[in-house]
Order: C-alpha cells, then sequence, then structure tokens
C-alpha cells in the first residue's frame, strides 16, 4: 500500500448538540490540531470531552457547528478529498450472524470484491492478528479479546489510509489490553497507516502514541500537545524508561485538573 | 453430634447423585411421564364411555373416534378437505409473510411511511379479524379470494409489527460499522438491518401462522363446502360426534407439526441470535 501523505486539519471546530427535547449540549469547542500522515495521534481526556465526536467529525459522520476540517497533501500543500478511513470500535460491533471471516470480509463484500479475492485477503488479515484457524466461528464463540481482534483485522483488511480506534481496548481487561497494545502498535507499523487512537489509558497513550493531544473538560478543547520520542518497539519493557515515567507526570499532571473539573460539571448537570 | 453410625448414612446418600450412571426410572422419564397420562386419559375415557353407557352422541369411545378418522381419510375424503384447508392458509400467510416482511422493512426505515402506516395498524391491528368474515363475503364472495385475503389478513399484522420492531431495534453500532466499511443505505437495510431483525421477524412469522389457521377454519365453518371446517361444522350438524372428533384430532396434529417444524427452523436460526 501507499505511504499516507494526506494530514488531517482541524481548524477552530466546534460542535454543540442541540437536541429538540433538551438544553443544548456543547461537546466542542474551538478545536485546532493538525493529525500528521503516517503516525500515531493519541485523544486523551476525561470522560464526556468529547473525543468520540471529534472522531466521528474526522470521520464524517458529524458536521461541525462550527470550523473547518480540511484534509492536506503533505508534499504539495493542496487540499484534497477525504483519505480512506476504518474504524475500530469499543464495543467491537461485530456483526453477530456472520462468521469471523465474513465479518473481516464485509468491508470487501460490500465494495464488490469478488468472493476469491475478498477471502483471500481476510485470511491474510485474520492470520495478522493471530486468528487463523478460528475463521468459521462467530463472534459469540470467541472472548472480549479475540473480538477486538477481529475488529481490528475487519479494519485493517480495507487497508484504510487512516485508522480510527476509539478506545479500543477500554472493554477488556488489563492483561489482554497489554498484548493487544504490542500487537496493534506493531500491526500500526508495519502498516504505516495515519492513526488517531481515542483512549482513557496514558499508558497506552504513550506507548502506541507519536503526539499525545490532552484535552479539557467538556466543551473540550485541546490543553496540550505532547511529542512522545521513545523508541519504537516499545513494550512493557518501555514503561521502565525514566523518560516513560516523566511523560507520565506530565500528561496526569494536565489531565487531573481536567477529570476533576468535568466531574464537577457533569454533578451540577446532574442537578438541572 | 451424633456418633459415626447414623451420620455415614446421609454421607452415602449425598454421594449418589454425583455418580455419572444414573439408573433409569420410569417415573423419571418425561416422555414416559408425558405420553404415558396422555395413554391414562384416553384408557379412563374408553373405559367410562363403555361402563357408564352415555350415548355416543355425546361422549363417543376413542375407539369409535379412531375408526370414524381411518373412515373419513379412507372413504369420506377428508384428505381432500385437509388439502383445501392446508392450501387456503398456506396462499395467504405465504404472501402475508412476502408483503409483510418487505412492508415492515420500510416503515422501519422511513419516517414518512411510519408515520402513515402506524395509524393503519393502530386502527386495524386491535380489531378482532374474525369480525372482518362478513364483510369480506359482501365484497368478495365465499371463494378462493375471500380464503386468500382472510389467511392473508391474520398473518400479516403480526408479521409487520414484529419486522418493524426488530429492525428498530437494531444496534446503531452495527450501523454505523457498516457504514465506516462503505456500506450503502441500501447494503445497510439488506446485510444489516434485515439480518439482525431475523428472529423477530420468525417471531412474527410463528404468531401469523397461528391467526391465519383460527381464521381459515372460522371461515370454512361459516361459509365453506370443503375444509376442516367446514367438515367439523356439517359433522356437528348431524350429530356424528365421533367425526366432530376426528376433524379435532386432524386439526390438533396439524398444530403440532407446525410448532414442531417451527421449532426446528428456530434451531437452525441460531446463528442470527445475538451473544
Ligand atoms: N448524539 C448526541 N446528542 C446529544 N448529546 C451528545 C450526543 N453524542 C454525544 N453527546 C454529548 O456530547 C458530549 C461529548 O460526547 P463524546 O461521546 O464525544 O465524549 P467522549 O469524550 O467520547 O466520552 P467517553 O470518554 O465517555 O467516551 C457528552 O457530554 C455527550 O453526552
Ligand atoms: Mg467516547
Amino acid at each position: 500500500m501507499k505511504s499516507p501523505n494526506v494530514a488531517i486539519e482541524l481548524e477552530g471546530i466546534g460542535l454543540t448538540f442541540a437536541p429538540e427535547s433538551e438544553t443544548p449540549t456543547i461537546a466542542l469547542n474551538d478545536v485546532h490540531c493538525r493529525i500528521e500522515p503516517g503516525k500515531v495521534t493519541a485523544l486523551i481526556g476525561p470522560s464526556g470531552c468529547g473525543k468520540s465526536t471529534l472522531l466521528q467529525i474526522a470521520r464524517g459522520f458529524l458536521n461541525p457547528s462550527r470550523g473547518q476540517l480540511r484534509f492536506v497533501e503533505v508534499a504539495s500543500g493542496k487540499v484534497t478529498g477525504r483519505p480512506a478511513m476504518a474504524t475500530v470500535w469499543q464495543a467491537f460491533n461485530l456483526f453477530p450472524w456472520l462468521t469471523v471471516i465474513e465479518n473481516v470480509a464485509f468491508g470487501l463484500e460490500v465494495a464488490g470484491v469478488s468472493k476469491q479475492e475478498r477471502e483471500a485477503r481476510a485470511r491474510k488479515a485474520i492470520g495478522a492478528v493471530d486468528l487463523a484457524g478460528f475463521e468459521r466461528h462467530f463472534p459469540r464463540q470467541l472472548s472480549g479479546g479475540m473480538r477486538q481482534r477481529v475488529g481490528i483485522a475487519r479494519a485493517l483488511v480495507m487497508e484504510p489510509e487512516v485508522l480510527l480506534l476509539d478506545e479500543p481496548f477500554g472493554a477488556l481487561d488489563a492483561q489482554t489490553r497489554l498484548v493487544l497494545q504490542e500487537q496493534l502498535s506493531s500491526l500500526v507499523e508495519t502498516s504505516g497507516t495515519t492513526a488517531i487512537l481515542v483512549t482513557h489509558s496514558i499508558e497506552e497513550a504513550i506507548l502506541l502514541a507519536d503526539k499525545i493531544v490532552v484535552m479539557s473538560a467538556r466543551p473540550g478543547r485541546i490543553v496540550s500537545e505532547i511529542a512522545v520520542g521513545l523508541p519504537r518497539p516499545r513494550t512493557f519493557a518501555t514503561t521502565q524508561d525514566p523518560e516513560y515515567a516523566q511523560l507520565f507526570d506530565r500528561i496526569y499532571g494536565l489531565l487531573r485538573d481536567e477529570v476533576m473539573r468535568a466531574m464537577i460539571i457533569e454533578s451540577e448537570k446532574a442537578d438541572t | 453430634m451424633s456418633p459415626a453410625g447414623p451420620l455415614a448414612e446421609p454421607t452415602t446418600k449425598a454421594a449418589a447423585p454425583a455418580r455419572k450412571r444414573r439408573v433409569w426410572v420410569w417415573y423419571n422419564d418425561e416422555r414416559v411421564l408425558g405420553w404415558g397420562s396422555v395413554a391414562l386419559v384416553i384408557a379412563i375415557w374408553e373405559a367410562a364411555a363403555r361402563l357408564s353407557g352415555v350415548s355416543p352422541l355425546y361422549l363417543p369411545q376413542p375407539s369409535q373416534i379412531v375408526v370414524a378418522l381411518f373412515k373419513m381419510f379412507a372413504t369420506g375424503g377428508l384428505a381432500i378437505d385437509l388439502g383445501w384447508t392446508l392450501w387456503r392458509i398456506f396462499a395467504g400467510f405465504a404472501l402475508a409473510v412476502v408483503i409483510g416482511a418487505a412492508l415492515g422493512v420500510w416503515i422501519a426505515t422511513s419516517f414518512r411511511v411510519r408515520a402513515i402506516a402506524d395509524m393503519f395498524i393502530a386502527m386495524l391491528y386491535p380489531l378482532p379479524k374474525v369480525t372482518l368474515i362478513p364483510l369480506l363475503i359482501i365484497w368478495l364472495g365465499t371463494g378462493g379470494p375471500f380464503m386468500l385475503t382472510i389467511s392473508f389478513l391474520g398473518a400479516i399484522f403480526p408479521i409487520v409489527i414484529n419486522t418493524v420492531l426488530g429492525v428498530r431495534q437494531c444496534d446503531p453500532g452495527l450501523v454505523l460499522a457498516a457504514r465506516d466499511l462503505g456500506a450503502t443505505p441500501q447494503q445497510i437495510v439488506r446485510k444489516v438491518l434485515v439480518p439482525s431483525a431475523i428472529p423477530s421477524i420468525f417471531a412474527g412469522i410463528r404468531l401469523g401462522l397461528g391467526v391465519s389457521i383460527i381464521l381459515v377454519v372460522a371461515a370454512e365453518m361459516v361459509v365453506g363446502k370443503y375444509g376442516l371446517g367446514a367438515r367439523l361444522y356439517l359433522s356437528g350438524q348431524i350429530l356424528e360426534t365421533e367425526q366432530v372428533f376426528a376433524v379435532l384430532i386432524v386439526l390438533a396434529a396439524l398444530g403440532i407439526i407446525v410448532t414442531k417444524v417451527q421449532d426446528y427452523i428456530d434451531i437452525k436460526l441460531g446463528r442470527w441470535r445475538l451473544a
């Protein structure tokens, strides 16, 4: 696959949910950010600060109320169309009536790829997430970690230029998480795609990202952008690195205040 | 605490059920209990009918009913009646399955169609469908079109309503995932909404077939010359009580077969049942 060359620029993005029955919620306000091609950008911030909303805006499933979303070809500096994207979901969102291989081949099928080719490509993607032999299983027959590996294979088989990961391991236990983080890290590295990773885990952000974007409590703004220079491949051993500890402290310091504010906002919301 | 002697017994007793090989005892066998009690009731019935000397006009003996049943099949044309009834039920029902499922998907996916259909469903669904028989006879007569319509009307409401419910209960995450993978709106309907609604659609089909059977037999009792309902009614009129029972047996058997087939399909639909 050709290496990604389109940056995603968010300029003054704001979004207000205005359901008819309720008071409007300002989910995002004045977000400025640039997602570099071929890099992993982590979005971290308190619950409800608009991380998923931002991802949906980048995906084109939500329209921002204010501001501009641009796709820019890095070499020429020209604005282009939306690059191919695929999402990995926190709730997996696998089709329960389809087998593993049918789930993974779904995107190729709706794109009209021949049965023979899509099976071959799906099989390869399933092998890449270490699920060879489970092609004919149904999602309910798999553990949570295995299900999310199907989710990752289903996205990667599309060879997306941009991979969107919305708390992909949020529903998994700590051990499974660790293993999958390492696996995802190497998969993203070898595929070379641009990735946006939404996470609540500082550890996950540091292990996977080139840049960490810290967001404020609702309405979500960007508080800080932190580059992660730790060498790759990063594994569990990386967490012993003094630079890791430094980064962790810095992000935790930024987040703690925002999480406190978010808790106050949520409790006020509950009062009204 | 009592000494070892009395204690030993409960311990061994408690250990017994844990052993793999269980001794077969007739009163622990589900089938023996089920079929056995049916056989017992029939035996008591037979004995009571014989001994009490009650007129077979009121209560024929089971043996007489079986004889009547065989006679009706052999020379009385009961097979033809059964064929008529089945044909009437399934023609309208099959039409209702196809149209009902399609209509249900359309209603579920289109706000405008839903707004319109909701009114009609709210008005027509609670109406007992047997009450439509007189009007339908005025409009359609008592022939094939009437039977087709009555069976169709019986089945279509549960099918439409359950299809709408099933489609609308689809996890929005699945729709989003399909969209993310590039599915068009039509593909989302065909490959996500409909499959996710299959268990619910099938539940509607089950209910619908039940109503179709009731309505067709009831309609045959009112107007039919052929069919199980007509046979039932005519036998009653001329006080052929064994024949009444014989037709009831055929109807019960039909119900059992339909239920078993549906159970079997339900098992086959296992992959659609969510995790
Ligand atoms: N469709 C919607 N209608 C109204 N409000 C919404 C909608 N979607 C999200 N919101 C609100 O917008 C805010 C941001 O939501 P979002 O899901 O983007 O947060 P998040 O950062 O992803 O949170 P979490 O970490 O819990 O996943 C929340 O307050 C949420 O209640
Ligand atoms: Mg979220």
